[in-house]
């Protein structure tokens, strides 16, 4: 045999490699292997797939009760799609069905209120401790002290009224709504046929932002586009509904009450319109010495031949309605101003404003509003149903600590800045889950959750004296039961004993202040409402870089007024009231702001509302004037004098 | 373990031997970026370019300003390249092997400089798989022509540093190392050729095509850009391969580089700086009166907030060194004013670069937004410094263990006969 | 047996007319677009330049050419404008965007909506860098849904992997899925398929409309032919003169988008142009 040299060794390697990777390469390895990494860069979680479907879902818990069509992959649901408008929570469903922070079980409090330490138990533990308490305050004929704060008149709301009613309070409160601000001070919330008028003059009403049911209102938008009917906006910032409008009227912050005094004054004297309310002779009496024209247009920046004008196009109107309730989905307006505004409709003979109310629902309760009962008012015991109103009452504060004083109970389904301070939580469910008399529920219920109509009947099923408030044990026969509107039959008064100080508060807020020379007013972004919506993430994808940018809430300030104060585009500055002050907020300059005013927006600020909507901004109703008006018993939050630092 | 302490005292003698102290600090600063970059380059491949400061309307940053400026001024490679190969102007023969290295180094960086600026780096060999061709030969995309381009032409610079490599002492005993070196030596015109051809596509299209051709933007569209970007880096790049040696030079008290062989090359590239200067002014007039009015902007109303008109005030500016400095013989013939007018050059180029890339994407799109900015970020500025500080431990590492200038060790070597 | 060839050639151009004298800012459109699409979330989504988002609603204010109170605001739903190029010298009609991805990841269809298919992108954001409308997002961080968001996700649209770009496609996916519909009834012409996009879907004011731009009696080729239409910093459309016009197209091209903006409000057309028209 031959001796295999050293050479012979290295030319037997060299070719055996370079066989093996031509062989390898011509193999279409490395072909595959370049495809095998193409897929693993496509490392990513896959939709689970399923039968396709829709589903018709109706909500509930809004008042407007949007109807949706959901589109169904197998269980899950996708998304919501609707031929008409859906109002912004029910566009979000989606997101708070499958929210990760829903809350699943019923929890109760471990360690301090506000803490957010809750621990789960289990649904008969928590009615049994919920009805225990009830019997017991029941029985030591302490019934007054259990209290309720509804979030809003849809039929849970309804139910719940009902079931502290027949427990026998007289404490049942809804949070501040056009509907129930207007009925405090009218009598009757006013039921508008936007359809039929010609002329809208809207104080401060942000129609098309969210005012009101903000579904409808965008079909009143469309026809009113279609019909040519002529708005007419009095507003402090040129928002969207000011700037679709026919006529923007810029006003001083907080000076829409004072401008419907001025047009209703010019009306009286210079047209002799007269009106069918009570003590209407009073009341025009004090209008017209209190708010002369000059003194009106002062204070309102409105010149006053432009109130005149406004005045003659209203009356000339064929068929014209005034609209009060300054904002979108925050709605503030005092008594005053409401009175005065339907004091307009009244004096032009408007039909487009009819006073309405609901059978199922009273807002005359043991104080005139939430906030006059957050004040003076004293509770053992208190349900949040749904509501918020340690981030939405300028009075939450005050609120908080009466709560850690009580026992609470909240019915939601994800955590918000007041059931921190519950002591049980019960997890309601999202309209998807819930079926009414036309539809099944879209998506299954996959928590221990329950529908907030069963869990307040089986409170009422577990306290004595509520055994009988309602006559079913399903939450689908509830809508029986529901409230039907009709004609308010409220005689409209004028109530000037109740207001008249009113006019003496304005007179003082717009006659002057060093101290704090200018107005804070709020703003709202488009999806994110007074707060609601901060919770969802593509809400949060949808917040303009003018209002909340790289972490910092961007409050908008006139460029004069700017420049007056050295302000500078994006600079960090203190906002001071009287009541307190908010640090972290930056400037944004625009001239859609009226000067002298710093626009904040409003949504911001929560302090545990997921992750989602916590630690962002400041929250403005903190600092916020909090003069609680007398008839509708809610703080006149709107306009607050502010220093700038 | 103890294998790894001696081979790391084996490399640190190596490297720190008979170093001075300030050489030392140089060195532990340049180990220290170098160790910077690697960790954050770590993060930005395995969790993302989240960790930049680009963003959707500032799409690139750092990187592909490095990415420009090498490319531009490695130019210098192919242009001393050609001088020295084709018009065989053998003055310059001490500085090609230093400007090949460097030329190296500049696409080699440019290469990790994209790395890390592709979302998805692993699927860069999509830019060859799936190239967006148009008709012929002529690319759809800049980039396509980039990626081509810039590959073939990395390859042509490996083949021309291959024997400064081979030649080092220890290798070039082997005879058959020392013919494989011989005969390179003798086809390098034929790579220089080559890559002069390369280049002249990719430093247009990198360097002005790529601007050039985004017709929505008025900002940087042109049709000049692209014949532009490569008089500029001819002209910029043949002064920055002066530089470099010169420092190095003077770093290490030792002269390289003949003075004859600076200044030729500064000569050349100060004339050619005539050429770029003219040309820059014609492209700035086409913009302002033809190219920005097409697209319905102001050229001038474009350029604002950080990254003002001063930067092309600058740019002007230094212009005026390389032009006046390094083509009137009396000042090129003075040392500093030779190396002040080198820096201009240089300067002026990485002004230019810096002026398209951050002036360009500052400038608003919607006439309602305003001019924006970029900061970068750590992780940003660390593997930018840091593959700069690869660079000088390379460009050190040759200088020390290589010949890189073998006219010095001949010289040497005549000497002692 | 007879074979039965059904060679359709797509007749549609796809493109949307949003009115903003009837766009109230309500944002539904953005959110329905996130549902659709699969938009990642973020627990801060408030870094804007790097929102992945196929959907911005602009807020657009006068505050360059007035001043208080000669001032107005209006919101901008912008999607990808869907652009079309035009011939010019020797290029042929292209979006700036398609004629510059080194990966061919994006490519215009036979019904003009140009697409993006993530998973060839390379996430080198040469397009992104060449859209004058912002339209691409590019995931900067890895897209992740949290939790039981994940069941809420569209099987239609695939997620995108950190490092690749993604836009708005005109919700072609919906276009397919009417299109298997269709085919499920026997119907199998393309050219009869209709869809509408999940924005267009939403819109409560009708101010949003979607159609075929190549048939002159759909509702959207009206309105794009109407005199309050505008389109967004294309602005060839400015120049009356037709010689000067075509003079101008044969030797540039301009975006040519598939999106119009329809307004009657002078401020808004101004504040569309970069110079104000006096």
């Amino acid at each position: 045999m031959k001796k295999i040299e050293r050479k012979d060794f290295l030319k037997l390697g060299g070719g055996a490699v370079l066989g093996g990777l031509s062989g390898w390469v011509f193999s279409g390895a490395p072909f595959l292997g370049f495809q095998w990494l193409a897929e693993w860069t496509q490392d990513q979680y896959v939709p689970v797939k399923g039968f396709e479907k829709y589903a018709q879902a109706v909500s509930d818990s809004c008042p407007a009760g949007c109807k949706v069509s959901v589109r169904m992959i197998g269980e899950r649901a996708v998304k919501i799609e609707s031929k008409e408008g859906v109002c912004p929570s029910c566009q979000n469903a989606l997101q708070l069905t499958y929210h990760p922070e829903r809350i699943s079980t019923p929890l109760k409090r471990k360690g301090d209120k506000g803490d957010g330490k809750f621990v789960p138990v289990s649904w008969d533990e928590a009615i049994k401790e919920i009805s225990a308490k009830m019997n017991s305050l029941i029985a030591e004929g302490k019934a007054n002290s259990i209290a309720a704060i509804n979030k809003n008149e849809s039929l849970n709301g309804q139910m719940m009224e009902k079931l502290i009613r027949s427990a026998g309070s007289n404490n049942v409160y809804y949070e501040p709504s056009l509907k129930s601000l207007t009925s405090s001070a009218l009598g009757g919330y006013i039921k508008y046929d936007f359809k039929n008028t010609d002329y809208v003059l809207s104080f401060g009403a942000k129609l098309v932002e969210g005012w009101d049911s903000s579904s409808d209102m965008q079909k009143v938008f469309t026809d009113w586009k279609a019909k040519g009917t002529k708005i007419v906006q009095a507003d402090t910032v040129c928002s969207m509904t000011a700037s679709l409008a026919a006529e923007w009227v810029p006003v001083k912050p907080g000076t829409e009450a004072v401008l419907a005094f001025g047009i209703a004054n010019y009306l009286i004297t210079g047209k002799r319109l007269n009106s069918s309310g009570e003590e209407f002779g009073k009341w025009s009496q004090l209008i017209i010495n209190k708010f002369p024209l000059a003194k009106v247009a002062s204070y309102t920046g409105v010149s006053e031949d432009r109130i005149k004008k406004i005045g003659d196009d209203f009356s000339k109107a064929k068929n014209p309605v005034a609209v009060a309730g300054k904002g979108a989905y925050g709605v503030s307006a005092s008594s005053a101003e409401i009175i005065a505004v339907y004091c307009l409709n009244t004096l032009v003979k408007s039909s487009s404003a009819t006073l309405m109310k609901n059978s199922a629902v009273s807002y005359t309760s043991e104080f005139a509003g939430l906030d006059s009962f957050i004040k003076s008012g004293n509770f053992s015991m208190l349900f949040l149903n749904n509501s918020d109103p340690v981030y939405k009452s300028v009075l939450g504060e005050d609120l908080k600590k009466k709560m850690e004083k009580a026992f609470v109970v909240s019915i939601n389904p994800i955590m918000n800045d007041s059931a921190n301070y519950a002591d049980i939580i019960l997890p309601s469910l999202s309209f998807l889950e819930t079926a009414t008399p036309e539809n099944q529920a879209v998506v299954v219920n996959f928590k221990e959750s329950k529908d907030a109509k069963e869990i307040i009947i089986a409170l009422s099923k577990a306290v004595d004296k509520t055994k009988n408030t309602f006559a079913f044990s399903n939450g689908i026969d509830s809508f029986k039961i529901s409230g039907k509107e009709s004609a308010s039959g409220a005689r409209f008064s004028f109530n000037v004993d109740k207001i008249k100080s009113e006019f003496d508060a304005l007179d003082k807020k717009f006659a002057g202040n060093a101290e704090y020379p200018l107005f804070m007013i709020p703003v709202e972004a488009p999806l994110v409402g007074d707060g609601d919506g901060l919770a969802f993430p593509y809400v949060l994808k949808s917040i303009d870089p003018t209002v909340f940018y790289r972490e910092k809430l961007l409050v908008q300030i006139n460029r004069e007024t700017g420049k007056k104060y050295g302000l500078s585009e994006d600079e960090s500055i203190v906002i001071k009231s009287e009541r307190g002050k908010l640090s972290k907020v930056y400037v944004h300059l625009t001239d859609t702001v009226a000067p002298d005013t710093v626009a904040i927006p409003l949504g911001f600020g929560h302090e545990s509302y997921t992750v989602y909507g916590s630690e962002k901004g400041v929250n403005p109703k903190k600092i916020m004037a909090a003069d609680v008006d007398p008839l509708t018993g809610t703080a006149d939050w709107w306009s607050t004098r502010v220093k700038i630092s | 373990m103890e294998m790894l302490k001696k081979i790391f005292k084996a490399c640190y003698d190596g490297i720190f031997e008979g170093t001075s102290k300030n050489m030392r600090i140089a060195l532990y600063v340049l180990f220290g970026l170098t160790a910077l970059f690697i960790i954050f380059a770590i993060q930005i491949l395995f969790w993302g370019l989240g960790y930049t400061d680009m963003d959707n309307n500032f799409t690139w940053g750092a990187w592909i300003i490095g990415d420009l400026g090498l490319v531009g001024l490695g130019g210098g490679a192919f242009t001393t390249g050609y001088i020295l190969y084709i018009f065989r102007v053998d003055k310059l023969r001490p500085i090609i092997n230093s400007t090949v290295l460097i030329g190296f180094m500049c696409y080699l960086f440019t290469f990790v400089f994209l790395l890390f600026d592709l979302g998805q780096p692993l699927r860069c060999w999509f830019g060859f798989a799936y190239p967006n061709w148009g008709k012929g030969v002529y690319p759809a995309s800049m980039l396509t022509e980039v990626f081509f381009c810039l590959s073939f032409y990395f390859c042509i610079l490996i083949v021309e540093l291959i024997p400064v490599i081979l030649e080092h002492k220890v290798l070039i005993k082997n005879k058959y190392i020392a013919a494989i070196a011989h005969y390179m030596h003798l086809l390098m015109w034929t790579m220089a050729a080559g890559g002069t051809f390369l280049s002249f596509f990719h430093q247009g299209s990198l360097g002005g095509g790529m601007w050039g051709a985004l017709y929505a933007k008025p900002v940087w569209y042109s049709h000049s850009f692209f014949y532009m970007a490569i008089v500029a880096a001819m002209a910029g790049g043949t002064s920055f391969m002066t530089l470099i040696p010169y420092i190095a030079g003077k770093i290490m008290n030792k002269q390289y580089v003949p003075m004859e062989t600076f200044q030729l090359l500064a000569r050349i590239s100060g004339f050619i700086f005539i050429f770029y200067f003219i040309f820059r002014l014609y492209d700035l007039y086409m913009y302002t009166f033809v190219n920005a009015p097409m697209g319905g902007r102001e050229f001038f109303d474009m350029w604002g907030g950080y990254y003002g008109a001063w930067m092309l005030v600058l740019e002007l500016l230094l212009f005026a060194g390389p032009l006046v400095l390094l083509n009137i013989k009396k000042f090129r013939e003075q040392e500093k004013f030779m190396v002040l007018g080198l820096a201009c050059a240089v300067g002026a180029i990485v002004t230019s670069k810096l002026s398209v890339l951050l002036h360009g994407f500052a400038a608003p799109n919607f006439p309602w937004k305003g001019f924006t900015a970029y900061m970068p970020t750590i992780q940003e500025w660390s593997i930018t410094l840091g593959c700069f500080a690869v660079m000088i431990l390379i460009y050190m590492a040759f200088v020390k263990w290589f010949p890189l200038f073998p006219h010095l060790e001949h010289d040497e070597h005549d000497a002692h006969h | 047996m007879e074979e039965k060839k059904i060679e359709v050639k797509m007749k549609r151009k796809w493109g949307m007319a949003v009115d903003l004298d009837k766009c109230t800012g309500c944002g539904k459109c953005s959110v329905a677009c996130n549902q659709e699409n699969n938009m990642p979330i973020f627990e801060d989504d408030s870094d804007v330049p790097k929102r992945v988002a196929f959907l911005e609603l602009m807020k657009v204010t006068n505050d360059r050419d007035a001043k208080f109170p000669d001032v107005k605001t209006a919101y901008l739903p912008k999607m990808c404008q869907q652009c079309e190029g035009n011939d010019s010298g020797k290029h042929k009609a292209e979006p700036p965007c398609v004629s510059v991805c080194p990966a061919v990841a994006t490519d215009v269809g036979d019904d003009g909506v140009v697409s993006q298919v993530w998973s060839r992108c390379i996430g080198c954001r040469y397009c992104q860098t060449a859209c004058p409308y912002e339209a691409r997002a590019f995931n900067w961080w890895k897209p992740e849904y949290d939790g039981s968001f994940k069941k809420s996700l569209n099987t239609d649209v695939s997620v995108a992997s950190r490092g690749t770009i993604v836009k708005c496609t005109f919700c072609s996916h919906i276009w397919k899925r009417e299109r298997d519909k269709a085919a499920a009834k026997g119907i199998l012409d393309i050219n009869e398929v209709f869809y509408t996009p999940a924005c267009v879907g939403t819109c409560p004011t009708g101010a949003m409309v979607f159609g075929d731009l190549n048939d002159p009696n759909s509702e959207v080729s009206k309105l794009a032919n109407s005199d309050r239409a505008m389109r967004l910093t294309n602005v060839i459309d400015d120049v009356k003169d037709a010689e000067k016009k075509k003079a101008l197209l044969n030797k540039k091209q301009f975006p040519n988008p598939k999106v119009y903006y329809l307004t009657s409000q002078s401020w808004l057309r101004d504040m569309m142009r970069f110079k104000k028209n006096s």
